[in-house]
């Protein structure tokens, strides 16, 4: 069926609402027996109380860590002796569990998984053992400097507003937590009118909503969660070229970036058009032309806008052997104002919407592709004709839309600049583009 | 169309058509039509183990020049035009093989296999090109190794594990090989390697059978070939004896690796290996994950193998890493870690076990299934790696006969202790890891 007309191959999305409000979406998959089911809490990292950094994340873990029927270990093996896998996390905005196994085993699944959300048992003994290694997994991460400069990064210009802290917490913010705060965090944030199940797989739209209507229809949550975030955050960090000193380290990771847009903004295709010219189009952009291609300067730079429900970060992240950190963030600096200034080129904005039209049915192949489109654009409120209008939204967006929008939604004068690496190699380097915040580690 | 949503009906097969061509190429073809995509992938015979000391990482670096220009393309002008038609390019390097593949839609087939075949005749391998994509390397390098955390002494483990074949290497190379190759390096690497005859091109998904043997044969078709390179007949004597090592870095935590000789991809042992590295390390019902990670003794205990295809072709190595948890001592949480393996060298395990990670293997198999991408690269590199394509549908049944007991006498035949060798991450300050002299 070689160039098949659209309409043949795009998965038709059902979706049902059950008595206590949750929301039922799925897709029927029959490229392989696997299966995705997928349960979504519209709230996540961004509702961690102040100063409990992680407990979105650790109460997602936590739901895994035994029910009131079995324990961690039953658990896992009841569900691993299915060759299935039980994932749980935090993140901005939602907090997911998910159990991905083969479609044989549909009913069990679906069974587990409604008991894992609706009857966690929250024990002691495993809740010890969750902040242990959570708090022993970041000591770990200080060995990693990629991992260090994203947790930096995000702290720096969020400060404290809701996105400013790691999804996983911190030292102290887990040094924090109780196993009252995640127990309280599931009553409150858990709710099933503000959730959603996802079911993407090979098994009969039948069969799902009434396998959903049987485990999930009578779970009534805790209260219903406060109104999600969704403002800008009332002040940022100031913009400045921040160091944080790494002696031992050969390269310096570093960042750039400044506060970007929510999903729901109009601007959201024509800045992903004009972000693939930047930097989010791999060999394509620009970015990694000049500092890869053309200079030999980094193995790897890309730009990306985190749309999320209130504003997220644009960032734009790479690394280089320490002596070159300096040239790179002059050299990007150069390239965001070019492009900001109006250069794009309609070959660029033509190659840029060819590519995310004809790349869009390779996020179709596995029903956990699917399931995340599902997710995203439950969350978001995309509509549930999303996936049959995507390529004609993107196809339709001119030229003077993607520089519109890179003129108004980039800001190479408001940039946020961190560099983790050996001060030694790079600061006075880079104390010739400006002056440096040292920045320490508490 | 009507969905076909009967598990049970499902036939796993995979059906694959293989083609010679008179030049020595071979193409495997697996159609699937679900979706109007399609994977082209071209694998070259040729890895680090095809390497010797001097020229350390060229194969790797190769991969990199593959991307620099032909007489048709500019640098990387070969992902831009990809790119812009909705396609993905990439390409990765093993101590086995080099491998490229664009993932595109089918309407662009075409394209793909003719840029392959261009570069292939008429790469642009000049001393411009090469300088700057040398320094690239080398920020590779600094990144997956150097900097990385547990990077430069996972190269030492494989360096003292193994002592005359070509795996002691990594396949980034070493830095002061990647510093001294040459231009003339590559062109006689491209002379001996990069030929018709020492490769297997894929075509997998929206693709008729005959419409694929009909642009490889015209694109591909008329190339000349050298012939098969000379085999690597290295290899590793049997170990005698633990080696074990000290490795100081700053670093926040205490590790161990450790590295045990095991049976290559084409030895049928190598699947209880790897059903027994699974149930020490696969999931969290685990026994490492049970007893060691779980409780808090280790921040994370790691049981590495690669399944087929990334199974090593000639016999490799199965890695254990135990992060110490703050605190915790590491040479108990070495001790209970081969005590936990004496276990199952004493008493075998249990069939629950044994069938858990069974199924979790199946489940894993038939998840990669429904990627083109993955099932052409799995057809491709086992026929590449054992001459054999179509052991793809018959690795399902290679887990399902392993029994206890040949679990309990793969423990014992390869994690023994005279087939070990451990390195031990010791953290030091910064003022003593200055004081050891840089790293590279």
């Amino acid at each position: 069926m070689t160039g098949s007309a659209v309409a043949d191959y795009l998965p038709a999305i059902y979706h049902t609402n059950l008595n206590n409000g949750l929301t039922v979406l799925g897709v029927e998959y029959d490229r392989a027996p696997w299966l995705s089911i997928c349960f979504m809490a519209k709230r996540g990292a961004e509702a961690d109380p102040p100063g409990k950094g992680g407990t979105a994340d650790c109460t997602a873990e936590g739901l895994t860590l035994g029910t009131t029927t079995r324990d961690q270990l039953r658990l896992a093996i009841d569900v691993e002796s299915r060759g299935a896998r039980l994932e749980a996390h935090g993140n901005w905005d939602y907090s997911v569990v998910t159990l991905e196994g083969l479609a044989e085993d549909f009913g069990e699944l679906m069974a587990l998984l409604a008991e894992v959300v609706q009857s966690p048992n929250f024990p002691e003994q495993d809740f010890a053992f969750l902040k242990g290694r959570r708090q022993a997994e970041l000591v770990h991460l200080q060995d990693n400097p990629r991992e260090v400069a994203n947790r930096w990064y995000y702290r720096l210009f969020f400060g404290n507003s809701p996105y400013g802290h790691p999804i996983t917490g911190d030292l102290e913010s887990i040094s924090a937590l109780t196993l009252e705060d995640l127990k309280s965090f599931y009553q409150r944030q858990f709710h099933p009118s503000e959730s959603t199940l996802v079911v993407v797989g090979m098994v009969p739209e039948a069969t799902v909503v009434h396998e959903a209507d049987r485990f999930w229809s009578a779970w009534s949550g805790g209260a219903r969660p406060a109104p999600p975030y969704q403002e800008a955050p009332p002040s940022l960090g100031q913009p400045g070229i921040y160091l944080l000193d790494r002696p031992a380290l050969t390269q310096s990771e570093i960042r750039l970036g400044h506060l970007g847009l929510p999903r729901q903004h109009p601007d959201y295709f024509a800045l992903r058009l004009a972000n693939y010219i930047l930097g989010g189009g791999g060999f394509s952009s620009r970015l990694m032309t000049r500092i890869r291609s053309d200079l030999g300067l980094t193995y790897g730079i890309n730009s990306h806008f985190h749309f999320r429900r209130a504003p997220g970060p644009f960032v734009i992240s790479t690394f280089t052997p320490a002596s070159n950190t300096a040239a790179v963030i002059q050299e990007t600096k150069v390239v965001l104002a070019e492009l900001k200034q109006g250069g794009i080129t309609a070959q660029e904005l033509e190659d840029a919407k060819n590519f995310y039209i004809g790349h869009f049915p390779m996020g179709l192949e596995s029903p956990g592709g699917i399931g995340q489109h599902l997710l995203q654009i439950d969350l978001h409120s995309l509509g549930f004709d999303y996936l049959h209008t995507y390529c004609d939204q993107m196809r339709t967006v001119q030229l003077e839309q993607v520089r519109t929008a890179a003129a108004s939604h980039l800001h190479p004068e408001k940039l946020v600049v961190l560099v983790v690496g050996p001060a030694a190699l790079c600061q006075s380097d880079l104390e010739a583009l400006g002056p440096v915040n040292l920045v320490t580690e508490s | 169309m009507e969905k076909m949503l009967k598990p049970e009906a499902w036939h796993p097969e995979i059906d694959i058509k293989q083609y010679r061509f008179d030049n020595g190429l071979t193409l495997l073809v697996l159609p699937e039509h679900g979706l109007p995509i399609v994977s082209f992938q071209v694998h070259y015979a040729v890895g680090s183990r095809n390497e010797r000391p001097g020229i350390t990482g060229i194969s790797h670096l190769f991969e990199h020049m593959m991307f620099r220009g032909s007489k048709e393309l500019g640098p990387e002008e070969f992902s831009q035009v990809i790119q812009a038609k909705g396609g993905e390019v990439n390409a990765f390097t093993t101590s086995d093989n080099t491998s490229y593949f664009e993932n595109l839609p089918a309407a662009h087939l075409e394209l793909a296999v003719r840029l392959e075949a261009e570069r292939l005749v008429h790469l642009r391998l000049t001393q411009d090109n090469f300088a700057t994509e040398r320094e690239v390397v080398r920020s590779e390098r600094k990144l997956r190794a150097v900097d990385s955390p547990l990077g430069l002494p996972l190269e030492l483990l494989s360096a003292m594990a193994y002592t005359q074949h070509p795996y002691q290497w990594p396949i980034l190379g070493w830095d002061y090989d990647l510093r001294n190759l040459t231009l003339e390096d590559c062109l006689d690497f491209h002379r001996t390697y990069y030929n018709p005859a020492n490769l297997v091109a894929v075509v997998s998904g929206d693709v008729d059978s005959q419409q694929a043997q009909d642009l490889v044969a015209k694109y591909f078709g008329p190339i000349p070939s050298p012939g098969v390179p000379p085999p690597i007949r290295a290899q590793e004597p049997p170990q005698r004896g633990e080696r074990r090592a000290i490795y100081k870095k700053v670093s926040q935590v205490e590790a161990f690796l450790a590295g045990f000789h095991v049976p290559g991809l084409k030895d049928p042992e190598i699947y209880a290996v790897l059903l027994l590295a699974a149930i020490l390390g696969e999931g969290k019902a685990s026994r490492g994950y049970q007893r060691f990670v779980r409780p808090g003794k280790a921040i994370d205990l790691e049981v590495h193998l690669p399944p087929p295809p990334f199974a090593y072709q000639d016999p490799g190595l199965l890695v254990i890493i135990g992060l110490a948890a703050p605190g915790q001592p590491l040479a108990t949480l070495e001790e209970e870690v081969w005590d936990e393996i004496a276990q199952i060298q004493d008493q075998g395990v249990t069939p629950e076990e044994l069938n858990r990670v069974k199924k979790m293997m199946r489940a894993q198999y038939v998840k990669v299934l429904a990627n083109n991408f993955y099932r052409g690269v799995l057809a491709a590199l086992l026929y590449l790696k054992t001459g054999e394509a179509g052991l793809v549908n018959r690795i399902p049944d290679l887990y399902d006969q392993v029994s206890p007991d040949d679990i309990q006498a793969a423990a014992r035949r390869y994690l023994n202790e005279d087939n070990r060798t451990v390195v031990m991450l010791k953290p030091v300050s910064e003022a003593e890891n200055a004081a050891l002299g840089p790293v590279a």
